[in-house]
Formats: structure tokens, C-alpha cells, sequence
């Protein structure tokens, strides 16, 4: 891998020109989508349904939203990045895993500069400024590593069987609702009359830990919970062995198949 | 153990592909593929390379010929690395530099500039060795202006410049290249064969898959025949030029028949070219003999036949032609040989063909034969057909 530093940072530049090329707005964009999403939830989930509503709704809906969102971009994105490179594939032989990565590299930038948007806002108005913050590039990592891992076996099977990303875009739209993105799980109602469903919308989705942990700090002010952290280190782990394991086996005949 | 850089190596390589209308396979057919009743018309796989063994040394120029399908590129694919193998192994040692097709590997909507860096990303390169050659490639490339416009513009010629300059001037140790000069014009196509006889002075190992015997001719020592998967031939080019002729069916064996014998009377029933030791061979050198045998035989009274011989370029360009009256025997056979005792032919391919009849009348052309006049590979040597013998000398300035 280490030879093809420079095959890495050249995929993730282009395809990085490639996005905001041609588009006025640009990166704005990325910070468009999330505002326009986060003023219909706080409509609907603020006035019309009525939650129970944490304070200052619409920065707490961006925290959440910011993280999902990458989640979501970067594995459909990734579904597809074999296919779209196929060309290189048949090329040259060098480390496929490059083209993956630097898909989710790609939507890491993004995400990154759209969450310190977020937090140059929340922050001064919350008041949260405290230490805690210096743990969020590391939630970040673990997080970059989490969705790495789950994009290289989407795009390696995306590759075999063409079904993967439909099926993965209709598994995104539940998955989206049971995470904790413009709730906080506790404060369900349901949820304090059922704990242990919140104990599973809390630790069986992965990315929920996620979540609840950038927001405990950021909107928060407060520590993300060791117990999140220490899901996230497994959670990273688990996703970047498996990942690498899959893609190995099956990325021998990809020259053959796309 | 590590090969040395430029050496490669295949194992008894074996690989075949299987045929399915779609690639890709889906998780439906995974899921239910088993479970369907009755049996699954299945193609059978298709094999590409069979139990192929090869061993090249650093500095080895190796043509690869066979026939459409005879496993060729799968060879060349396999080398890259880029297709794996079922069985055997196939090894290259240090950097592989590869051209197969054409606009693999170009990102459409960036410019020939920036697809240089990428490519060359692609075969391991970092960015100053790339940028070390950036103006070599693109001057090599002729593409001027058009190097800073999105590639999709380009023509297929533009592509083959562009990615040829790429390949030839990247410091390559293994140089793979698969039939894609073709695209070139004839100007251009000199010039790669000639950059890549650079490279190969610098050390680099060429293999290269073609159907234009002449370019194979001139950068190749060594050839490799592939048929039906198999090494039909490994060894010398002539020879090696010569076998893949007998298995096109293209060499002597009486010439190949461009028409039926007709109503002439007398019909050409064996056309074969012999080189100075009297055997038959494909493959000339400028300035050696040659001798064409043809055989005759008489089917009708004919007063005073002849025979008819036609030299013509691989273009179809007449360059030679001659008579010649026959003798028949008794049992009306007749055989006639012109033997030339120094051949004034530059390097390429040639025709000649015979035709018999009577005199008086125009005389059609019934057989034949294809030869190849081997080139010379050094560069100053004079290129064309006809060796025209001349010698410079310097003169006074004329008045």
C-alpha cells in the first residue's frame, strides 16, 4: 500500500474536483442538505408530532444529521466506486482497497467540514466549549474506520451481485429512523416504559454510540460515555477486519467481473 | 525466491473464464441458482491459457503471436497481474508497465496533463518520478495543445498517443503491450517501435502481442506462438514467424489457391519459394537468394503455354512481373523455377502469385504464397520496399 500513496491522494483529489466541479455552491451544498432536512424534521418532530423535544432542536438535529449523513453518502457512494473505476481495475494491478477508501476519504472531508460549521455555531451559543472536544477528531477516527470497513465489503459484493445497493438503499431509510438522529433514545417515551428497547436502539446499532457520542459532546458540553467509546474502538475493529478479510477473498477476479 | 528486476516467469499457468451473457452474477440467481429444478444450462468454461510455462530473462524482446482467442492477451493480462490464475503461477520481477486497452485507465472528464499523474499512480509511480517525465511523455505524444483538454474529446489515435508516451516512458523494468499500435499511423508507429528499442537498450524486458509481423520482426528476438491456450513455438523470430505462418496455413504446401482453376488448360497445381540451400522457407533477407518452384500441369491441348508471376507489396501494389514459356513432359506435367540470386527487398510482407495459360491471351492468377523479408534492426538502415543499393558520398556544393 505504501507505494501507492500517491495513486490515493490522486483518486481522492479528483474525485473530490470532480464533486464540487460545475456546481456553484459548491461545498455549500453539504451544508444546504442538512439545513433543509433539519427545518422540515424540527417542523414535523417539533410542532406538528410533538417529541419530546430536546433544547435548541435545530442544533441538536445538526449534530446527528451531519454524522448520518456521511454514513449514508459515504456507502452508497462506495457501492458503486468499483464499478465507476472499472476501467483502472482492468488497468494495472495495484491495491483495489485504494478505490474504496478513497471514496469514504472523499465524504470524510465533507463531513468534517461540515461538522466544524456546526460546531462554530453550537458551540459560543451552547457554551460548550470544555476539553472533551479533543476527543471528537478521535470519535471521528473510529468513526472513518467503522464506515472504511463497512464500505469494502459493500463495494466488493456491489461488484459480484449488482442487488447490494438497492437493498442496502431500503435498509438506509429504517435504519435512519431508528437511529438516534432527531430523538435522544432515553427520552422516548416508549422507550422509559420498555428499557431494554432502549438498550437495543442504543448498542445494536452500531452507529448509534456514534452518534449519541459527538452529541454528548458538542451539543452536550458533557464526556461521550466511555462505554460509547469503548463500543466505537470494537465497533472500528470489528468492521475494518471483517472488511479486509472479505475484500481480500473477493477481489482476485474483479478485473474479470466489472 | 525474488526474480530478478525485468525476469518474468510463468508456472504451468492455467486459467479459463466463464461465459455469461451478464458479468456480474445476481444475489436472485445465487440464492435460487441452486435450487432450480431440472439442469441449469451451464456453459462450459472457456479456457484461455493451459498449463502455459515461460521463462524470460532481463532484456528479452518477446513477440507473442496466435490466432483471435488463441489466449494472447489473457497471457498479458496475467502477467499484469491483473487477471488472476486457477493454477500455476505468474511472476514478473520489478515494475510492470502495461498498455492493453486502449482508454483503460483515463478518466474522461480530466485532461491529458492530469491522466498522465494518474496512470502513472496506477503503475506504483510517485509523483516526481512522474513529473520527471511529464515533458518527455507529452512532447513524445504530439498532442500540443490538446494535453490540457478533458481526455473525452480525444480521438482513438489521441488515446493511443497519449497512453503509448505514458507506458514508453515511464521507467519500466517488465513492458507489457498488447495490439494496440494498430491505431497508429505509420508515421507514429515507428516512432513507438523505435522508443521502444530505447528502453530495451536501457534494459527493460519488451513482451509484445501484435498481428503486424513487421513490428514483431523488428523489435523481437524472440517469439512465442500461443494456440488454443498452448506454446505452439518458443524461439528465434524467423522461426518462430515461420511456425505461426504454417498455423495460419499461410505458408508454402503448394500456395493457397486465389481462384478456381478455370478453362485455361493449363492449371498451376504447386507454388513453393526456397531459400539458397534449396529449402522451403517463408522468411527472406534482403540481399540472399530465393527461388520460386512452381509445377504445372497441362488438362487441354494449350499451343505454347506460359506461366505468369506477380510480385506484389503486402498493400497489394504491383512491383514485379514476368513470363516464362513451359516445356510440358510427356505425361503433361511441366515445372518451372525463377530463381532470383540477390533479393533487392526491403523488410515486410510480400505476395507472389502464378497463374498459367495460353500464350497470346491475358493470363489469370491461380495461386499464392505469402513471404516475409526480414528486417533489419537497426534503425539507419533504409526503410521502404525496394533496395535501391545506393551509396551517399558527400559532394562539392553544386555551383
Amino acid at each position: 500500500m505504501a507505494g501507492y500513496r500517491f495513486l490515493f491522494s490522486q483518486l481522492v483529489r479528483r474525485e473530490l474536483r470532480q464533486k464540487y466541479k460545475g456546481s456553484a455552491l459548491g461545498l455549500l451544498w453539504y451544508v444546504v442538505n442538512p439545513l433543509v432536512l433539519m427545518g422540515a424534521y424540527t417542523l414535523m418532530f417539533g410542532f406538528v408530532l410533538k417529541l419530546p423535544r430536546a433544547h435548541d432542536y435545530p442544533l441538536f438535529l445538526m449534530v446527528g444529521l451531519v454524522i448520518w449523513t456521511f454514513f449514508q453518502q459515504s456507502l452508497l457512494a462506495a457501492a458503486d466506486s468499483l464499478i465507476i473505476q472499472g476501467a483502472l481495475i482492468r488497468k494495472a494491478r495495484f491495491p483495489r482497497e485504494t478505490i474504496p477508501a478513497a471514496t469514504v476519504t472523499v465524504q470524510l472531508v465533507t463531513l468534517v467540514g461540515v461538522l466544524s460549521l456546526v460546531s462554530a455555531v453550537t458551540i459560543p451559543l451552547l457554551g460548550t466549549l470544555t476539553a472533551w472536544l479533543l476527543l471528537v477528531p478521535v470519535l471521528l477516527a473510529l468513526l472513518f474506520a467503522f464506515v472504511l470497513g463497512c464500505a469494502l465489503i459493500v463495494s466488493v459484493l456491489h461488484a459480484y451481485f449488482r442487488d447490494v445497493a438497492p437493498v442496502l438503499a431500503a435498509a438506509l431509510l429504517p435504519w435512519f429512523f431508528l437511529s438516534p438522529i432527531f430523538y435522544e433514545t432515553r427520552t422516548l417515551g416508549y422507550v422509559q416504559r420498555h428499557p431494554l428497547v432502549g438498550t437495543l436502539l442504543n448498542w445494536v446499532n452500531p452507529l448509534a454510540p456514534f452518534i449519541e457520542g459527538v452529541r454528548a459532546i458538542i451539543y452536550g458540553g458533557g464526556g461521550p460515555g466511555w462505554g460509547r467509546v469503548i463500543y466505537a474502538v470494537c465497533a472500528a475493529a470489528v468492521s475494518l477486519v471483517l472488511g479486509r478479510a472479505l475484500f481480500r477473498r473477493m477481489e482476485r477476479e474483479l478485473a474479470v467481473v466489472l | 525466491m525474488t526474480l530478478r528486476p525485468g525476469e518474468v516467469v510463468l508456472d504451468h499457468a492455467t486459467r479459463s473464464f466463464s461465459i455469461r451473457a451478464d458479468n456480474a452474477g445476481t444475489l436472485k440467481g445465487r440464492l435460487l441458482g441452486r435450487r432450480a429444478p431440472g439442469p441449469a444450462p451451464v456453459p462450459a468454461p472457456v479456457p484461455a491459457l493451459r498449463d502455459v510455462s515461460l521463462r524470460i530473462a532481463p532484456g528479452e524482446t518477446v513477440g507473442i503471436v496466435g490466432r483471435n482467442g488463441a489466449g494472447k492477451t489473457s497471457t498479458l493480462r496475467v502477467l499484469a497481474g491483473i487477471v488472476p490464475l486457477q493454477s500455476g503461477s505468474a511472476r514478473c520481477g520489478g515494475r510492470i508497465v502495461s498498455l492493453l486497452e486502449l482508454a483503460a485507465g483515463f478518466s474522461r472528464d480530466f485532461s491529458g496533463r492530469e491522466n498522465i499523474l494518474l496512470q502513472g499512480a496506477l503503475f506504483g509511480f510517485d509523483r516526481a518520478a512522474i513529473e520527471a517525465r511529464l515533458a518527455q511523455i507529452i512532447a513524445f505524444s504530439e498532442l500540443g495543445e490538446f494535453i490540457d483538454v478533458p481526455v473525452k474529446t480525444y480521438s482513438q489515435g489521441m488515446f493511443l498517443r497519449l497512453g503509448f508516451s505514458i507506458a514508453a516512458h515511464l521507467d519500466a523494468d517488465v513492458l507489457l503491450i498488447d495490439e494496440v499500435l494498430a491505431v497508429g499511423d505509420e508515421a507514429f508507429q515507428r516512432r513507438c517501435l523505435r522508443r521502444i528499442s530505447e528502453q530495451i537498450a536501457g534494459g527493460a524486458t519488451l513482451l509484445l502481442v501484435s498481428h503486424e509481423l513487421g513490428a514483431i520482426e523488428r523489435v523481437c528476438a524472440r517469439v512465442v506462438v500461443i494456440d488454443r491456450g498452448q506454446v505452439a513455438f518458443d524461439g528465434p523470430t524467423t522461426e518462430g514467424l515461420a511456425a505461426y505462418r504454417a498455423l495460419l496455413g499461410t505458408e508454402h504446401g503448394g500456395g493457397e489457391s486465389v481462384r478456381p482453376p478455370r478453362a485455361s488448360g493449363v492449371e498451376v497445381t504447386d507454388l513453393e519459394l526456397r531459400d539458397g540451400a534449396g529449402r522451403p522457407s517463408s522468411v527472406f533477407h534482403g540481399g540472399a537468394p530465393l527461388g520460386v518452384h512452381i509445377a504445372v500441369r497441362m488438362v487441354a491441348e494449350v499451343p505454347s503455354p506460359r506461366v505468369r508471376l506477380v510480385l506484389r507489396a503486402a498493400s497489394g501494389t504491383e512491383l514485379f512481373a514476368t513470363l516464362a514459356e513451359l516445356i510440358p513432359l510427356g505425361d503433361g506435367t511441366a515445372g518451372v523455377a525463377f530463381e532470383v540470386p540477390d533479393l533487392a527487398l526491403l523488410g515486410g510482407d510480400y505476395d507472389l502469385a502464378v497463374g498459367a495459360g495460353p500464350a497470346g491471351g491475358a493470363i489469370a492468377l491461380e495461386r499464392s504464397v505469402r513471404f516475409a523479408v526480414a528486417r533489419d534492426p537497426d534503425p539507419s538502415r533504409p526503410e521502404g520496399l525496394i533496395d535501391l543499393r545506393g551509396e551517399w558520398r558527400a559532394v562539392e556544393r553544386i555551383r
